[in-house]
């Protein structure tokens, strides 16, 4: 079957004319109008106004134009086209991802917890673990203005739990996604219906509303035998923009639920919703005033018994200007409550509680971050956070980074910068229990796991052809979560901090610009772990439980743009194996081909893990099976 | 010791990844860098090809009537392929529009993007200032072409020098004055 798609892939290759394609992905700036191009915002809203092309940090940004042509259909396949991420999927729902390494390991209940992950400015992070739960988080392909994936430690100025890296999900303003839009899907995996209108209500309020769905078929637990895990979500969400002279209001939010079925563990029900107002306002030339306020819900419930309703309430000001004419300076405070109430787990065989069930846990930080001129071609960027966590109070978090602009075309950086993974209910207040032994507690001294990242990097575009990017990091860790034996007699297990270690690697990225219809996109990143027990610690277990990473990845895409309205996309990937438990080294290729019928009518065909009937990612995982997408978006 | 990690091991602990599963279903179970500044440049870049229909050249400004209309860059290029997406398939009344890279200001282009550092900026817009040149200047530097490029809160702007245009007979229509954020005005008829 993959063979065949690739033999019209490559027959199709041999049609196309060198000819010079018209940007068929629809390049929305140059069909703006000269007003509507004083509209178009160009820096992200958050922290400053600095180029990421100037940004001393490793910064990958998948755009919208990416995005699409990808033919992902969820936010974490999305996320594969970043080369500084680790994206494992282990059933239709749910997936792994991480920045350099610690994607956990599920058997001995460490979970991937050190990313911050933020939509619109809202952390979709559960404060319950630290981790994300993927599969509550969604944003039509369509609505995604663009992804910014940074790795390594950014705590001091996006926020809290940015240990090992950001993800930034910057959705599409009103105005830019006017109209009708109506996208139906099938595949032999998933078939999905998507609605949405957008419109303005006046010159300087535009809106959309939204709505979609899908089913998602169960995965093979092993090769021909059903994981019987199959879901579904319907979404629902909007946006307003209201932007006169000097602000913009933002308005949004979103409705969700969703049920999926388990093998061997009850179905589960998801559901939640979400609110957020944000408002910028320019006071002058490069100074703005931004206060940001959401409000969260989330609930996640099994059949028999096991649950938690989380509500967040956050309020966030930043304020940036720039001071004696030579500094840039942001600074800001935010305030976070988060209220849960756990239903506890309880059977005769093995029960889950948390003690106490319920909490409001508060966070607080204020920042403040300043980028001095050196020199014409140097910078200096000193910033510090201080965060007041839940359990374990104040931390500061120190972050310099130095840029040098070599030429226009080159940039080498350098930067230090510290960072925690602060205590959560699940490290300090857990209780598990085999029939009536309790086996594990948490643990009411648990520390935040630290880290501190020496970095450098640098930056070049070569011609106008080609850029790349090298990205070397060496991040220290100290307290490092691990199981110990519990001391007091209130159970055998409990949660410690008794791993440290260092994780070192390299990422980098190249982007060619082949032929003015093909552009080669290709992403390498090694990293090498190294963990041990502290000094007089009782080693339990190995270091394995931090994680099981893979050695190396690699990447390498090609977008072409073919005769008149054809593109066609493909993307192989080379994922390492992971040690343990042990799933072997894999490749893998998904192929898209695209066919612009009219302005308003958009086909397209797309195959996904096209090179095997079958692959394993990530264990416990499912078998993830080849599988085909045909999608029309029509506008209206 | 050795009894009990075999123990953990063994027993203990594997019951303890049965309760893992568990908790799994209710915890865990759940530019290229560039791409930033090259949504600016994007910007900068269409608004390059968009500026020339609402700007009258006199005819000395071309070599001919259908020559086509050239838009330069001259300097370290901040565009790459932006500028030639932008352009691509873009006329000016029956006039095709090009775009030309070089290494020194030069009259045949009826747009010239200056980059470059100030001095650099401010020696190529002296060479080419009494020509009827639409000189641009990007955001930030010191030195301004007719039309500068302003960063303002986040969007893409510009100022327009009306009195350095009229001085070399170029017309610059009202609905693009009307577009800048600042107009150093001209003499008005």
């Amino acid at each position: 079957m993959s063979r065949s798609v690739l033999l019209a892939a490559a027959s199709l290759l041999a049609l196309a004319s060198p000819v010079r394609a018209q940007q068929l992905a629809l390049n929305d700036i140059n069909q703006m109008s000269i007003q509507q191009l004083a509209k178009v915002e160009i820096t992200s809203v958050s922290k400053g106004a600095e180029p990421l092309s100037d940004a001393p940090a490793s910064v990958y940004v998948i755009s919208h134009d990416d995005a699409i042509r990808s033919g992902a259909t969820s936010l974490p396949d999305l996320l594969r086209l970043a080369p500084n991420l680790e994206v494992m999927q282990t059933s239709p729902s749910n997936y792994v991802i991480t920045a350099r390494g610690f994607n956990g390991n599920a058997a001995d209940q460490n979970f991937s917890d050190k990313l911050l992950v933020l939509i619109d400015g809202r952390s979709v992070y559960s404060p319950l673990y630290s981790g994300v739960y993927w599969d509550m988080q969604d944003v039509p392909p369509e609505n995604i203005e663009r992804i910014e994936v940074i790795s390594g430690p950014a705590g001091t100025l996006w926020g809290a739990n940015a240990v090992n890296g950001v993800i930034n999900i910057v959705t599409r303003k009103a105005a830019d996604t006017q109209g009708g839009y109506l996208d139906l899907g099938v595949g032999d995996e998933e078939s999905s219906a998507a609605l949405q209108y957008g419109g303005h209500l006046s010159d300087d309020l535009a809106y959309r509303v939204y709505a979609k769905d899908f089913y998602q078929r169960a995965f093979d637990s092993s090769p021909g035998v059903s994981a019987h895990d199959g879901w579904s979500k319907p979404q629902g969400g909007f946006r307003m923009d209201w932007t006169p002279e000097n602000d913009t209001v933002t308005l949004e939010g979103d409705l969700y639920g969703g049920a999926e079925a388990s093998l061997g563990t009850p179905n589960q029900v998801i559901g939640g919703g979400n609110i957020t107002a944000s408002w910028q306002h320019a006071l002058e030339e490069n100074s703005n005033l931004q206060l940001l306020t959401y409000y969260d819900e989330t609930q996640r419930s099994m059949e028999n018994g096991g649950a938690f309703v989380l509500n967040t309430y956050d309020f966030e000001i930043q304020h940036n200007f720039s001071l004696g004419g030579w500094n840039n300076i942001v600074w800001g405070a935010g305030e976070r409550a988060d209220q849960y109430r756990i239903t506890d787990r309880l059977s005769t065989a093995s029960s889950l509680l948390f003690i106490p069930p319920a909490r409001s846990l508060n966070l607080a930080d204020i920042f403040a971050q300043d980028r001095i001129p050196v020199t014409d071609r140097v910078e200096l960027t000193l910033g510090l956070k201080l965060e007041d966590d839940p359990y374990s109070g104040w931390s500061p978090m120190p972050d310099a980074r130095l840029a040098w602009k070599i030429t226009d075309k080159d940039l080498v950086w350098a930067a230090v910068s510290r960072a925690i993974r602060s205590p959560t209910p699940f490290d300090v207040d857990v209780s598990e229990k085999l029939g009536s032994t309790t086996f594990l507690t948490g643990n009411a001294n648990f520390l935040p796991e630290e880290v501190t990242a020496y970095e450098a990097g640098y930056r070049g575009q070569f011609s106008s052809a080609l850029s790349f990017s090298l990205s070397l990091f060496d991040n220290v860790y100290d307290h490092l979560k691990s199981i110990q034996l519990n001391s007091t007699p209130a159970s055998l297990l409990e949660w410690g901090n008794t791993i440290e270690g260092h994780v070192y690697g390299l990422e980098s990225w190249a982007t060619y610009q082949a032929l003015d219809w093909w552009r080669l996109s290709a992403g390498f990143n090694l990293q090498h772990e190294n963990f041990i027990f502290t000094p007089g610690a009782i080693p339990l277990l190995d270091v394995s439980q931090e994680g099981d990473d893979p050695h190396h990845q690699a990447s390498l895409r090609s977008s072409m743009d073919l005769i008149d309205n054809l593109t066609f996309d493909a993307d192989f990937r080379d994922v390492g194996a992971l040690p343990d438990p042990k799933v072997p080294e894999y490749v893998e290729a998904n192929a898209r081909l695209a066919w612009h019928v009219t302005d308003r009518l958009d086909l397209s065909l797309s195959g996904f893990n096209l090179l095997h009937g079958h692959h394993v990612e990530y264990l416990p995982g499912d078998e993830i099976r080849r599988n085909f997408f045909l999608e029309t978006r029509w506008r209206f | 010791m050795a009894l009990l990690k075999r123990n953990s091991r063994a027993g203990t602990w594997r019951s303890c990844r049965h309760a893992a599963v568990l908790l799994l279903t209710l915890a865990a179970a759940g530019q290229q860098a560039r791409a930033q500044s090259s949504l600016e440049y994007e910007v900068k870049a269409a608004y390059l090809v968009k500026f020339a229909p609402f700007i009258e050249w006199p005819d000395t400004a071309f070599s001919s009537t259908g020559a086509p209309l050239t838009i330069c860059v001259v300097g370290p290029d901040p565009f790459g392929q932006l500028l030639d997406r932008a352009a691509a398939g873009a006329r000016d009344g029956d006039r095709p529009v090009i775009i030309r890279r070089l290494a020194e200001p030069d009259a045949a282009c009826q747009i010239l993007f200056v980059g470059g550092d100030d001095r650099a900026v401010e020696s190529e817009l002296e060479a080419v200032k009494d020509r009827p040149v639409v000189t641009v200047t990007d955001s930030g530097a010191s030195a301004h072409g007719i039309i500068s490029f302003a960063v303002i809160s986040n969007h893409v702007r510009f100022d327009i020098d009306e009195a350095e245009a009229d001085s070399v007979s170029i017309h610059i229509s009202s609905k693009l004055l009307d577009l800048a954020h600042v107009v150093r005005k001209g003499a008005r008829p």
